[in-house]
């Protein structure tokens, strides 16, 4: 099997998000960042199966040097390789090409990633690399074994699960309970700067969009407490206050 | 129940900017480990704690563990933590790759240790017991031992104890009266009782292995006659199975915190069936054990200090959201809302008394690890003696702080929560419960503060306090570039030299021969002594956050970050430090009839 793995490097979900340059850009400043969520599930799915089937396992992320403690991060949980794209990366679009580029040379079996990202959560990159490689795309997939070249996976729909089976080469968005995610141990930490980091250049710079501004969702604001006899009140307050009925 | 337990922030700044662990890992012994893996590190004691510790830190204490039946039940949980701690290769991290560790410098261990402990400390103690007794057979047992037990302890399989405390024998560790028959096939006959020992039998671990304290018969009487034994519960037979080696558990004691680890009570050699096997020569294992003992004396005051830090977030959070009264100013507006309680000038000393406390105990640890990290690695004969003086002599300081003042700081957490601070619906009790344990094992209080007095500055001949007397005057001399900080600079130096007053009349007064009436207050001297080192950590602090406030121009949480620092080493210069006041006039007062000649018929 072989297996390549998007993360991205987001900031952790706990960071208090702020930005400058008129709104216009994130401020990093004291940001924690990670492996983005859904990306760790994918990693540590593509770990077991590697464990299990044989194989190797790269990761991959399109980012600047700054990337690099979290792909070192990837590489101690257990990936053998790595490689960075080194762009900014500004797209859904510019991401998906990057990924497709380098995908095209190297015939993987399973290309794994989040369903979406946590920064900006578009849910778009698998779709469009398995669109630019012509093979198929599946997200969010929740269960994923192989069996003599065959995937079969679980994804939960409106009311149930669905039970699926493709043939490799997939493009699959992944979602918990895939895996649980892998704390790395000791010695993956310290043989991580021993793995290969591989630094390639971008193909084109083709990005389709530019932000305009950014803006943070109100604040929270005070609760009232009401008395739970009073009815009355609490109406008058959703109606006339929160206007919410 | 509260979001944050430690701040991962501080951690990193004691490691790369005061302490600057940089220097430390230049050294060949860590050339495997770099900054980034120690980054990573920490990521994943954090992933480890909130997945397996924090979310059960009250569930387990509810839960308490069961003796029945002969059989000790622990939580579940805390056997899914140990193999996953197992499993990432961090029970033992410290150790060299030879005695199958990750050869980590001790800050490092420090660091991640604090942010376990702070997530739930009586669970840490199982995987930190495993590792302090696997590095005593590492350290000091024949080849044949560190091949049977060392593996399986580091991976998690079997857990370790300390066992040296009897029920005569507390303190007072030469009273051992565990006894060690030789045999001609290599083992010793084991027979005695240990009392207390933690994480000494449960459910669901493979085997338990007893490092234990034992006389060989005929061996001298005192601490000269004491050997250490490898006592498993189940040992290996001609074919490698494992069977019963008479070790039986009496009784586990209930107790008042950390209730996640049974202290037991067990009897060895009942049936004239136990087997031991020495560790290291016989009659040396006291001085086996106390080679260890900084090792473990630092454990419990990070233990404090961690317990802190989590009751500091507690009571912090709280502050910020509970509204209760009005400020002083505002007193006559009624129909103004309610303020919050950290606007109260009395919940914010309240506050700040908690972070002076953890940080600054924290900080202590941090240099003492540095000491350990830098004595084993360097070259220098001369810079190895110094480093160990420095260690010996804060490590009893390192312990006793973050324990006593700790148990304060974590009463001062509570009180910030008024009535539900009392209540169980907040985990404040719980950390009160947990930290009182600190300040008696391990070498009590009172034994630490004999241990500063006697044996770490008399002993000394008064050489260590110089040695202390310049590690401060490197921070006094760079905090005397920055005008802000030239106040404290004076009053560190002020205390100093009252250190070396009272210091002086103790040391005349043993030189006299009134060696009882000397030591009588050791535990006055210890907590004078702690507030003047605490202080020099608190200076240390402050002056490397101004430094990169003037330097590194930094903003918004950041510049915060810093501001905080110095604002809470203006806190404990003004509130804390003088403290060594009122206990100097007692430290100098030569009326001995209080304690040491008063009748006993006195107190009553
Ligand atoms: C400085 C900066 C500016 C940015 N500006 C924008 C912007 O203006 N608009 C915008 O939409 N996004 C922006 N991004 C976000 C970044 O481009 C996203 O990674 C990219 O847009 C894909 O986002 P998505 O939410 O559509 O990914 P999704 O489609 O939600 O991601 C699905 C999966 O694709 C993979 N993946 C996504 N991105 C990467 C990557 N970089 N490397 C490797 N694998 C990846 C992961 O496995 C991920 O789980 C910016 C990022 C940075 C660092
Ligand atoms: C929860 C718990 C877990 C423990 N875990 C372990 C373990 O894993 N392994 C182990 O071996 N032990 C363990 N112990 C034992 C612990 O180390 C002892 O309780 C401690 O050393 C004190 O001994 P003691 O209880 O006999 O008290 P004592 O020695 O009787 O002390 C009672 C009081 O007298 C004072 N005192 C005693 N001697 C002197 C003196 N010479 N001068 C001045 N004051 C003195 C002490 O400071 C103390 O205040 C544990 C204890 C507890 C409660």
């Amino acid at each position: 099997m072989k297996i390549l793995v998007c993360i991205t490097h987001v900031p952790d979900t706990t960071s208090k998000i702020t930005f400058t340059n008129d709104n216009t850009e994130l401020d990093k400043g004291g940001l924690q960042f990670v492996i983005g969520p859904y990306d760790d599930y994918a990693l540590a799915r593509a770990v077991e199966i590697k464990e299990q089937l044989g194989g190797t396992v790269t990761a991959l992320n399109v980012g600047q040097q700054e990337t690099e403690p979290t792909i070192r991060k990837a590489l101690a949980i257990g990936a053998d390789d790595a490689i960075r794209i080194d762009a900014e990366p500004t797209d859904a679009y510019f991401v998906a090409q990057q990924i497709a580029e380098v995908a095209k040379a190297e015939n993987y079996d399973l290309i794994m990633m989040g369903r979406e990202s946590s920064d900006y959560n578009g849910g778009q990159v698998h779709g469009m690399v398995g669109e630019m490689l012509g093979i198929p795309s599946l997200s969010p997939v929740m269960k994923l074994d192989i069996d003599k070249g065959v995937a079969k996976m679980a994804r939960e729909i409106e009311g149930g699960k669905e039970y699926l089976e493709a043939s490799l080469p997939l493009v699959l968005g992944c979602q918990e309970p895939i895996a649980e995610w892998k704390i790395p141990n000791m010695r993956g930490i310290m043989g991580a700067r021993k793995k290969p980091l591989k630094v390639i250049t971008p193909t084109n710079n083709d990005t389709l969009t530019t932000p305009e501004s950014y803006e943070l969702p109100a604040p929270r604001t005070d609760v009232k407490l009401i008395d739970a006899d009073n009815t009355a009140e609490l109406v008058s307050l959703l109606k006339n206050e929160a206007k919410v009925i | 129940m509260a979001k944050k337990y430690i701040s991962i922030e501080n951690l990193k700044f004691l490691l790369n900017e005061v302490f600057n662990i940089e220097e430390v890992l230049e050294s060949p012994y860590y050339a495997e480990t770099d900054n980034e893996a120690v980054n990573m590190i920490l990521d994943a004691a954090v992933d480890i704690s909130d997945r397996h510790l924090f979310p059960f830190y009250t569930e387990i204490d509810r839960a308490d563990h069961t003796f029945e039946d002969g059989k000790v039940t622990i939580h579940p949980e805390i056997i899914k933590y140990i193999k996953a701690m197992g499993e990432a290769g961090f029970i033992g991290g410290s150790f060299s790759f030879e005695h199958g560790g990750q050869q980590l410098p001790q800050m490092v261990t420090a660091a991640s240790g604090a942010i376990m402990s702070a997530a739930n400390n009586g669970v840490v103690m199982f995987t930190g017991l495993t590792a302090g007794s696997a590095h005593l057979i590492a350290s000091f047992g024949s080849k044949e031992l560190k091949e049977k037990y060392t593996g399986k302890m580091l991976s998690g399989e079997w857990q370790g104890t300390m066992a040296l405390t009897e029920p005569q024998a507390g303190s007072s560790l030469s009273d051992i009266v565990s006894s060690a028959t030789p045999t001609d096939q290599g083992h010793y006959k084991l027979k005695g009782q240990k009392i207390f020992i933690s994480s000494g039998d449960y459910e669901g671990t493979e085997n338990v292995v007893h490092l234990m304290l034992a006389r060989i018969d005929g061996a001298p009487l005192g601490t000269k006659g004491i050997s250490l034994f490898v006592v498993p519960k189940l040992r290996e037979d001609e074919n490698g199975n494992l069977i019963d080696n008479d070790v039986t558990t009496a009784g586990v004691y209930h107790k008042m915190g950390q209730k996640s680890t049974p202290a037991v009570h067990y009897i060895a050699g009942d049936n004239d069936n136990c087997h031991g096997w020495l560790v290291g020569e016989p009659n040396k294992g006291l001085s086996y054990m106390f080679q260890m003992m900084n090792e473990a004396r630092l454990g419990v005051g990070l233990m404090g200090a961690a317990i802190a830090s989590a009751a500091y977030y507690a009571s912090l959070e709280y502050a910020n959201e509970r509204p209760q009264g009005r400020k002083i100013s505002e007193q006559s507006a009624k129909d103004k809302p309610q303020t919050f309680i950290i606007n109260h000038a009395d919940v914010k000393r309240m506050l700040l008394f908690q972070k002076s406390v953890v940080e600054g105990g924290l900080s202590l640890i941090f240099e003492c690890s540095r000491y350990a990290d830098l004595e084993m690695t360097t070259e220098d004969e001369t810079a190895k003696k110094r480093y160990k003086g420095l260690l010996d002599l804060l490590t009893p300081v390192a312990k006793t702080f973050p324990a006593e003042y700790g148990i304060k700081s974590v009463s001062e957490g509570m009180q910030c929560l008024g009535g539900f601070g009392y209540t169980t619906d907040f985990p404040l009790e719980q950390h009160y419960r947990d930290i009182r344990i600190t300040s008696i094992y391990e070498g009590t209080t009172g034994i630490q503060s004999l241990d500063l007095l006697a044996r770490k500055i008399m002993g000394t001949g008064g050489k260590s306090l110089m040695l202390l007397a310049e590690e401060v005057k490197k921070v006094t001399d760079e905090a005397s570039t920055y005008d802000d900080l030239k106040k404290y600079v004076t009053a560190l130096q002020e205390k100093l030299q009252d250190l070396q007053k009272v210091t002086q009349q103790l040391g005349g007064m043993a030189m006299q021969g009134k060696m009882e009436l000397a030591l009588a207050d050791a535990t006055l001297y210890m907590e004078f002594f702690s507030l003047i080192v605490i202080g020099w950590q608190w200076l240390k602090q402050a002056t490397v956050a101004k430094k990169a406030m003037v330097t590194g121009n930094p903003e918004g949480e950041k510049l915060k970050f810093y501001e905080s620092k110095i604002h809470t080493m203006r806190y404990f210069f003004s509130y804390e430090l003088p403290k060594t006041l009122g206990l100097m006039t007692r430290l100098m007062d030569k009326d001995d009839t209080l304690t040491v000649e008063v009748e006993k018929e006195l107190i009553v």
